[in-house]
């Protein structure tokens, strides 16, 4: 017989080194004559996406599009250590970093375009949609890439150097009391699964994960890790584990550890809230790990929903469902 | 060394591989084409996918020797900047490629599904696909480019 | 605040790369004159490494050099400690590497690699990590700590004997976690050689160039200012390239036969080259009033560190910082360990210990709503931190902690085909 239930699963974590590290990134910009700009960062992309975000944030701040941004990390020779790809801290760590940056760098732009437009403050002079000029006043406006050509015939060049350090203290060692991590993300899954009560096979039918995302910088990727932080989360719950034998790896093969294909993910509904972290860029939290924590836990209390088994050992192998249904029916 | 013919991308090659050499490795060994990608040698992650004659195989298990006198389509031959296969156009539109490496491999699994059948399901998609790993993606986004280029052939 | 390129959805600009197979990973570069490089790894979980003997294997046409501990200048590495051999005499894990065999071909250096006679001396080993706790247990790092237990965090906050005593219901349960692989599609490789300024430069996959710089530079004696790493496109990571695999090695071969040297790790190799996430064993103890507020929370939890300390500090401190889950709990006691072990070392994986607590307390939270009556998502409702919240370790939350507007997202979706009767 199949049956079905649903659980959920709620989880929170916080981004970061954490506990006192120092959490520290860094980023170089450069903005060119023709009004395009340059950022060096350290962070490297492991395929997340953290250069696309790095050229928007760049970009937003800039009055320019992403592709007028050039981002080069993850090379010792030319980019600023940025700190590790890692703790859920890019976008928010970097992300800082590189905003901090692009703002260093704008702000002499600023300055400097004040000073041509014969605007009494910087906070006159406005970019938008490539070009520069006084607030509220179309006469006195031009390209971008004219001002900054300008400027370097006068000696002045845009560039800058920042870096960011994400706040957390250490806890004490004898109590754990203390604020080691900050910010924290949260989010909550929805799981509907179908078990096999014959076979002890569960498949998952559909997820609905909700997300804390501060601001979603790119929707397109926020998405993309919520799908596959559950895809992973699938994988913990009920395929993947490592047979050891005497410390040897009996499995050390794809044909043998199995990891989530495309027949055993479900429709997965990505959703986020956007409240805004005010120390984030552009309120901005990180979401690349809180986005598989709770699957696990939305996938065992469906499991329990549907046949009254609660599963306790990760991962929730067929013979383990059996078992419990065994149990039950002894019970 | 066993000499073969095939044609790879549109262009016939006669090469000279050894009895015991694989076909991926003679495509990124001797003819340079580096976009098939080995993740796992076992024919199990599909990163290595190839159309032969008409088939995906994982190149990784055929051998070079097995290739004499087939028709091949590698990552390299499939759309360009300039002209991007509908698939092509699809994953990135879509948002489909996180850390790529599986990327070729889906491409050519998904072009040959659309060659085949221009109008599949979604379980018909979902069984094409099933041979090509993703780690980063979860595949919803993949699946979803696949729906889209399939839809943007038939108009 | 109003934004027009941060919110949308921009088309990554590596993606088309990507989809045309241009994008070069590790595996991809080459250069003139290139050596290939393999590793001979242990088979033995706790071992001395005797004797190496290689004059067979220079003996076989095309074996450049075959280089054991005794090659490495500064052999160690490690992300909080360095206690990980580059090549290892004293062995903790199966598949610890002994030697690497550069020659000219691949074939060449695997056939070569299996003509190196190593002699070890078996060691008993513990598997269990509660067994390595025990006092009599050989400790794995004696010069790094007295016993096993790498790391052992305590919080305490309120007063628990009170917490029971409020507790109408009370809920106890052992959960555990088993090891997971990254199973990232990109096996590691890397390509170094000593470029035209003398310079080590080592092209790789990393989470963290910059630490692969300082750990290559440390091994090899040289300045962070005469080695460079380059990433190339990374095929996936989620933890498992935060650690050293093959780069120190790579570099070590190139430095010593000034040649340009390849590796690759095979499927099987990548899964002894990286961590792993941490098992756990999670002894939970929940107590809640009829209304279903959360009075008390006792937790022990036992990762598995390993062979290595890797990032286990950090790891088991996640854990317990996130053990009571996002809910408000005056009183707890918790204590999270990291303990050696000869199994593969535990390191940062996805969701990095705050992945297995999760399974513990969300289940927790299920049994409590069914014992008092009330269903899984007014339970959470009734405990869920908001702004103003006091966590475990008395971190007062503030600013943005909107766990209430996720779930009144997903309420509806728990209505549809009803939630346990």
């Amino acid at each position: 017989m199949k049956k079905r239930g649903i659980g959920l699963g709620c989880s929170w974590y916080g981004t970061g080194y954490g506990n006192g590290f120092p959490d520290v990134s860094s980023a170089f910009v450069e903005i060119h004559d023709d009004g395009s700009a340059t950022v060096l960062t350290g962070a490297v992309d492991v395929g997340q996406g953290s250069n696309s975000i790095f050229a928007q944030i760049a970009a937003e701040e800039l009055g320019l599009e992403s592709k007028d941004i050039c981002v080069y990390s993850g090379d010792t020779d030319a980019t600023p250590d940025s700190g590790t790809t890692a703790a859920t801290r890019q976008t928010y760590n970097t992300g800082n970093a590189v905003l901090k940056a692009v703002r260093q760098a704008k702000s002499s732009l600023l300055d400097y375009a004040a000073h041509e437009f014969s605007c009494p403050t910087s906070e006159g002079i406005e970019l938008k949609e490539g070009y520069i000029g006084v607030k509220g006043d179309p006469s006195r406006c031009m390209p971008l890439a004219d001002m900054v050509f300008q400027a370097r015939l006068k000696g002045e060049r845009f560039i800058s150097a920042e870096s960011s350090t994400a706040r957390s203290t250490p806890v004490d060692p004898e109590t754990g009391q203390g604020a080691p991590y900050w910010p924290y993300a949260f989010g909550c899954q929805m799981a509907e699964v179908e078990v096999n009560t014959e076979t002890g096979m569960v498949r998952v039918l559909k997820v609905v994960a909700v997300h804390d995302v501060g601001k979603a910088l790119n929707p397109t990727q926020v998405e993309g890790q919520i799908a596959g932080g559950v895809t992973q989360g699938i994988g913990f719950a009920l395929l993947e584990e490592l047979e050891l034998k005497e410390g040897k790896i009996n499995n050390p093969a794809l044909s043998s550890y199995l990891i989530p294909t495309a027949l055993d993910v479900p429709s997965i509904e990505a959703l986020f809230v956007e409240d805004a972290e005010c120390t984030g860029p552009f309120g901005a939290k990180g979401l690349g790990e809180p986005a598989m924590l709770p699957t696990v836990a939305a996938i065992i209390n469906a499991i329990d929903d549907a046949v009254g088994v609660r599963i306790t050992s990760l991962p929730a192998t067929p013979e383990k469902i059996l078992q419990g249904l065994a149990e039950k029916k002894e019970g | 060394m066993i000499e073969i013919k095939l044609v790879v991308n549109d262009k016939p090659y006669t090469l000279e591989v050894e009895p015991s050499e694989r076909l991926i490795d003679a495509l990124r060994n001797r003819l340079g084409l580096l976009g098939t990608k080995e993740g796992c040698g076992e024919g199990e992650c599909g990163a290595c996918t190839v159309i032969m004659d008409g088939k995906t195989v994982n190149s990784c298990l055929v051998l070079a020797a097995q290739a004499n006198g087939s028709v091949i389509t590698s990552i390299e031959g499939v759309g360009n900047r300039r002209s991007p296969h509908p698939v092509q156009k699809a994953f990135v539109e879509v948002g489909a490629v996180q850390c790529g490496f599986c990327t070729p491999g889906m491409v050519l699994s998904a072009k040959n599904l659309l060659d085949k059948n221009s109008k599949p399901s979604n379980e018909e998609i979902g069984i094409a696909m099933s041979g090509n790993l993703c780690r980063c993606t979860g595949y919803d986004k993949i699946l979803r480019a696949v729906k889209i280029a399939a839809e943007e052939g038939k108009e | 605040m109003k934004t027009s390129v941060v919110g949308s959805r921009v088309v990554r600009e590596d993606a088309w790369g990507k989809v045309f197979g241009q994008t070069k990973f590790p595996a991809d570069v080459n250069l003139q004159g290139q050596i290939y490089a393999v590793v001979i790894r242990s088979p033995h979980p706790h071992a001395r490494v005797l004797g190496i003997n290689s004059e067979q294997a220079m003996s076989l046409a095309g074996v450049v050099a075959v280089l054991t501990a005794k090659d490495v200048p500064n052999n160690s590495h490690g992300v909080l400690f360095r206690d990980q051999p580059v090549l290892a005499e004293y062995i903790r894990m199966v598949g610890d590497p002994v030697a690497v065999v550069g020659a000219e071909t691949e074939e060449i250096a695997r056939a070569a690699a299996k003509l190196v006679e190593v002699e070890y001396q078996v060691l008993p080993a513990v598997f269990d990590p509660e067994e390595a706790m025990m006092p009599d247990a050989l400790p794995l790092h004696p010069t790094l700590r007295p016993t096993n237990v790498l790391y052992h965090m305590p919080i305490r906050r309120g007063n628990l004997q009170e917490g029971w005593a409020q507790a109408d219901v009370v809920i106890e349960k052992e959960y555990s976690t088993q090891h997971v692989d990254h199973a990232f599609l990109q096996p590691e490789a890397v390509l170094a050689h000593v470029d035209e300024r003398g310079h080590m430069v080592v092209q790789t996959a990393t989470q963290y160039a910059h630490y692969d710089r300082g750990e290559i530079a440390h091994a090899l004696g040289l300045r962070f200012s005469q080695v460079q790493v380059k990433t190339l496109a990374v095929g996936g990571a989620f933890g498992g390239r935060e650690d050293i695999s093959l780069q120190i090695m790579a570099a070590l071969m190139a430095w010593n036969t000034l040649r340009p040297v390849k590796m690759e790790n095979t499927r099987e190799e990548s899964f002894y080259s990286h961590s792993k996430r941490h098992p756990m064993r999670m002894h939970y103890k929940t107590g809640a009033t009829k209304d279903g507020k959360l009075v008390a929370l006792e937790a022990k939890i036992i990762g598995d560190a390993g062979a290595y300390s890797s990032w286990s500090i950090n790891v088991l401190r996640k854990s317990a910082v996130h053990a009571s889950g996002p809910y408000v709990i005056p009183n707890v006691s918790i204590d999270s360990y990291a303990v050696f072990t000869n199994n593969p070392y535990s390191g940062a994986m996805r969701g990095f210990g705050a992945a297995q607590t999760v399974l513990a307390y969300e289940s927790q939270m299920d049994l409590l709503a069914k014992e008092i009556g009330i269903s899984p998502l007014e339970i959470r409702l009734r405990n869920l931190f908001k702004v103003g919240s006091i966590t475990a370790t008395g971190q007062v939350l503030t600013g943005s902690v909107p766990l209430d507007q996720c779930l009144a997202k997903i309420a509806p979706y728990l209505q549809r085909g009803g939630v346990s009767q």
